[in-house]
């Protein structure tokens, strides 16, 4: 008998012309007592330049309308000969589930660690970013809830970012804004650093008129972006804020930064 | 017929069973307190309204006229607070008119609390109501389903339990007026800074016997740092498709036009603008 | 039916070392299948509880989808194009992503559906193909290839895999090949194929104008304008059109090209799309 109608409450009776809308919880989910994931909030943000890369992100662990603490990093400098990580070359960020975002974050460096012990040389970039992608799929029917960010100097010292989905699609940009904010801060990078919506005046009529340029920003300019970037998204986003880490890449080593943000 | 419009009801609740979600109304996420004091009351709100994790106001008024004496801090939805409020403000004039008498804190907080009941909960407004009538000073807190309290310190909102806090350590049977509204500020700023769903600035209405003083940004511990750079675009900068100029009179057919003495500039209403 | 997926499915995991002990030990993926599972009855169930976008829009986790591909045979050989937008719910995620993936240096893949479960077995199936090659040697053919994906995405049926996807290949005992393989399980040959939310408005403009006679320009044209049509019509789709194409001593990339310019280039130039106007009322 339920066989000759649809589950599907939008299939029976009268229609309504946007029939497609979305199911939410009422349309019969089913309810599950496993609740592995909480989401702890901030944002990251990554660019890359000519030769350095940037990858920053808030230190605000939120749950609900709670700050957990003012003090968490997101962004982590990757498979150093030590802990303290001085001699390191590679950067992740992660945001989403704190937890989740830790753990990946271990289990990176321990791989990248034994490469260069094993291999006595350090982990490049693109060899990093491909494992990162395997490590994330390996979790695919349990997926680890966050979204990850590498940031490293290619084979020819480039910046190089790599963004990652949950389940570990990756691909190298120029830059990603991750996280809470990231809605807020992406278009804003698409227009500041790949000049995207943006042509150079009086060079044409119509459809003539020519793109701006494309020239990679410098350093202090793609840190004064970041600034502006997350000092907007703290205006308008309650997860974000109390304090910016920043990590520059290049190739002398990695410099930690430190700028304090709004705490409301 | 006054009142609300429910015509529409049944459709939108079978729609929601059909999984349209329901419009997000703006909601003050909010710390809204009050604090009696010798002589007097005082109210006080932090200023950030949001809808869900986004800011949508850095900068509004929690705090409501009722009469001249009687002032409300109100949090959840921010429609209902302020319909609410100036339905009753109105109401407690005409009572007030009607029996020369001036209004008292209590009818306020009385007609708030039928109003709210009757709609058993539909209105998410969640008020502080403070003043000072004939009879002395007033301080109550309403829930939206129309149940009320009468203290000397109260707190409300999503930052109401960093607010108390405050209270529960600071607050002093006797106090001035200066003290007290330090005291309220600090509460405030506890949920400013506690709590995510409060922020931006503090607003402050100290109620006495003689006079209502309302301190709009009494204290503000967030202001914007200036930007690094600079973000004007250069004129051109935006491809156009077409363009089609609107001539004065034409335009003159739907609005009117004032022309402008040379050198004057046209100033509408002003608003706030980040640098 | 989910907790037999899951019953025959659990042998397909090692459970004597922990992750992080293989990970210390192997530094590189091992070649076995491994995948950490949650402690529930009924994965298949959870996982979509929790990834799943379209039956739950809420869902914690939104996994990349949404889009266009599109390959077919012709006399020339094999024309292969796609979009480059990947969306999470409303969200464009990005703008670039290539989601032809090149297998070898005459194989590729097209990507719909999860990008990461294309990303990931499109790989895998490269490294099978190479082993083949070195086991048997001579290269795989595009059936065995497509074969080999078919099967592997069959074994995994009913535990949320999502992916619809092209083989497109030149072997010298086939010629010109091409296959769609999807997470049902479904493996067809065929002269033309277009997969993904926009699908039916490539198919529109393919079908319309398709000859097997065409010559390599106007395939490559008629290709590029397929994508066009469905970027122009799928919300879901947009941002660079990526065209190959596959000729018997390999593939030949055609650019990855931004679709608004080519937009009004064909809107001005052809008198298309003239639906879409400027002039103001």
């Amino acid at each position: 008998m339920s066989a000759m109608f649809s589950q599907n409450p939008l299939m029976n009776g009268p229609n309504y012309s946007f029939n497609q809308a979305p199911s939410t919880a009422a349309a019969g989910n089913k309810e599950h007592g496993f609740y592995p994931y909480t989401d702890n909030g901030g944002s990251t943000l990554a660019i890359s330049g000519s030769d350095f890369t940037i990858v920053a992100g808030d230190t605000r662990s939120t749950s609900g309308y709670n700050i957990n603490t003012r003090y968490s990093p997101k962004v982590f400098k990757i498979g150093g000969t030590t802990s303290s990580q001085d001699d390191a070359t590679l950067v992740l960020s992660v945001v989403g589930f704190a937890a989740d975002g830790e753990a990946l974050k271990e289990r990176l460096d321990a791989i990248v660690k034994m490469y260069r012990y094993q291999h006595g040389k350090p982990m490049s970039v693109k060899a990093c970013a491909q494992r990162l992608s395997t490590i994330l799929y390996g979790k695919r029917f349990f997926p680890y809830y966050v979204t990850a960010i590498l940031g490293g100097l290619d084979e020819e010292g480039n910046g190089a970012v790599y963004s990652y989905d949950p389940v570990g699609s990756y691909e190298r940009e120029q830059c990603r804004a991750a996280g809470a904010a990231a809605s807020l801060i992406m278009p804003f990078l698409d227009n500041q650093v790949n000049y995207k919506n943006q042509y150079i005046p009086g060079s044409g009529v119509g459809h003539a008129l020519v793109e701006r340029e494309k020239i990679p920003l410098g350093r202090t300019e793609v840190e004064d972006v970041v600034k502006d970037a997350f000092d907007s998204a703290v205006e308008r986003h309650i997860e974000v804020g109390d304090g910016l880490q920043m990590f520059v890449i290049t190739k002398s080593g990695i410099e930690e930064k430190y700028l304090p943000l709004k705490r409301d | 017929m006054p009142g609300f419009d429910f015509s529409n009801h049944t459709r939108n609740a079978a729609l929601h069973a059909r999984g349209v979600p329901l419009p997000k109304a703006t909601s003050t996420g909010t710390t809204i307190v009050g604090c009696i004091f010798d002589g007097g009351v005082v109210i006080a709100a932090d200023t950030r309204a949001t809808s869900g994790p986004i800011v949508a106001d850095k900068n509004c008024e929690k705090l409501h006229y009722i009469a001249p004496q009687i002032w409300c801090a109100g949090a959840g939805t921010a429609a209902d607070t302020e319909f609410t409020t100036a339905l009753i403000s109105s109401q407690l004039e005409l009572h007030s008119l009607s029996t020369g008498r001036k209004p008292r804190v209590v009818t306020c907080m009385t007609m708030l609390k039928q109003h709210l009941f009757r709609h058993q909960g539909h209105i998410g407004a969640y008020l502080v109501v403070a003043g000072v009538d004939p009879t002395g000073v007033g301080l109550f807190t309403v829930h939206a389903h129309g149940s009320t309290d009468k203290l000397p310190y109260v707190t409300m909102g999503s930052g109401s339990l960093a607010a108390m806090s405050v209270f529960e350590t600071q607050w002093k049977a006797t106090m001035t007026e200066q003290e007290a509204v330090t005291l309220a500020s600090n509460a405030i700023q506890a949920g400013i800074f506690n709590d995510l769903g409060s922020g931006s600035n503090v607003d402050v209405a100290i109620i006495t016997k003689d006079k209502t003083t309302l301190k709009r940004g009494y204290v503000k511990p967030n202001e914007r740092s200036k930007k690094q750079k600079s973000y004007v675009f250069k004129r051109g900068t935006t491809a156009v498709l077409n363009e089609k100029i609107i001539t004065k009179e034409e335009i003159s057919k739907y609005v009117t036009v004032h022309e402008l003495e040379g050198g004057e500039t046209a100033v509408g209403e002003k608003m706030d603008i980040d640098a | 039916m989910d907790t037999l997926v899951a019953r025959y499915s659990q042998p397909m995991f090692e459970k004597d070392y922990t992750e992080d002990q293989l990970d210390m030990y192997q530094p590189a993926p091992s070649l076995s299948l491994r995948f950490a599972m949650p402690p529930v009855a009924q994965p298949s169930a959870w996982l979509r509880a929790a990834t799943d976008d379209h039956a739950n829009p809420n869902c914690p986790i939104k996994i990349a989808h949404g889009t266009t591909t599109l390959a077919f045979r012709f006399q020339g050989g094999i024309i292969v194009a796609t979009d480059s937008r990947a969306t999470a719910g409303n969200w464009i995620a990005s703008q670039t992503v290539k989601k032809v993936i090149e297998i070898n240096n005459c194989l590729l893949g097209t990507m719909a559906g999860g990008a990461a479960d294309c990303q990931y077995w499109l790989a895998y199936l490269g490294m099978q193909c190479r082993l083949h090659e070195l086991r048997h040697k001579r290269r795989i053919s595009v059936a065995a290839a497509s074969k080999i994906l078919a099967n592997l995405v069959y074994s995994y049926k009913g535990m949320g895999l999502s992916m619809g996807t092209m083989c497109a290949g030149v072997t010298k005992e086939e010629g010109p090949a091409l296959y769609y393989i999807d997470s049902d399980g479904t493996r067809l040959a065929g002269n033309l194929f277009c997969v993904g939310s926009g699908q039916t408005f490539a198919y529109g403009v393919l079908d319309a104008e398709y000859s097997y006679d065409l010559s390599e320009e106007a395939a490559l044209e008629l290709g590029r304008r397929s994508i066009l049509a469905a970027t122009h019509r799928d919300a879901y789709s947009g941002g660079f059109i990526n065209l190959y194409h596959v000729k018997e001593d390999g593939w030949v990339k055609h650019g990855f090209n931004d679709t608004n310019p080519i937009f009004w280039k064909t809107k001005l130039e052809s008198g298309e799309f003239s639906n879409v106007t400027s002039e103001l009322v």
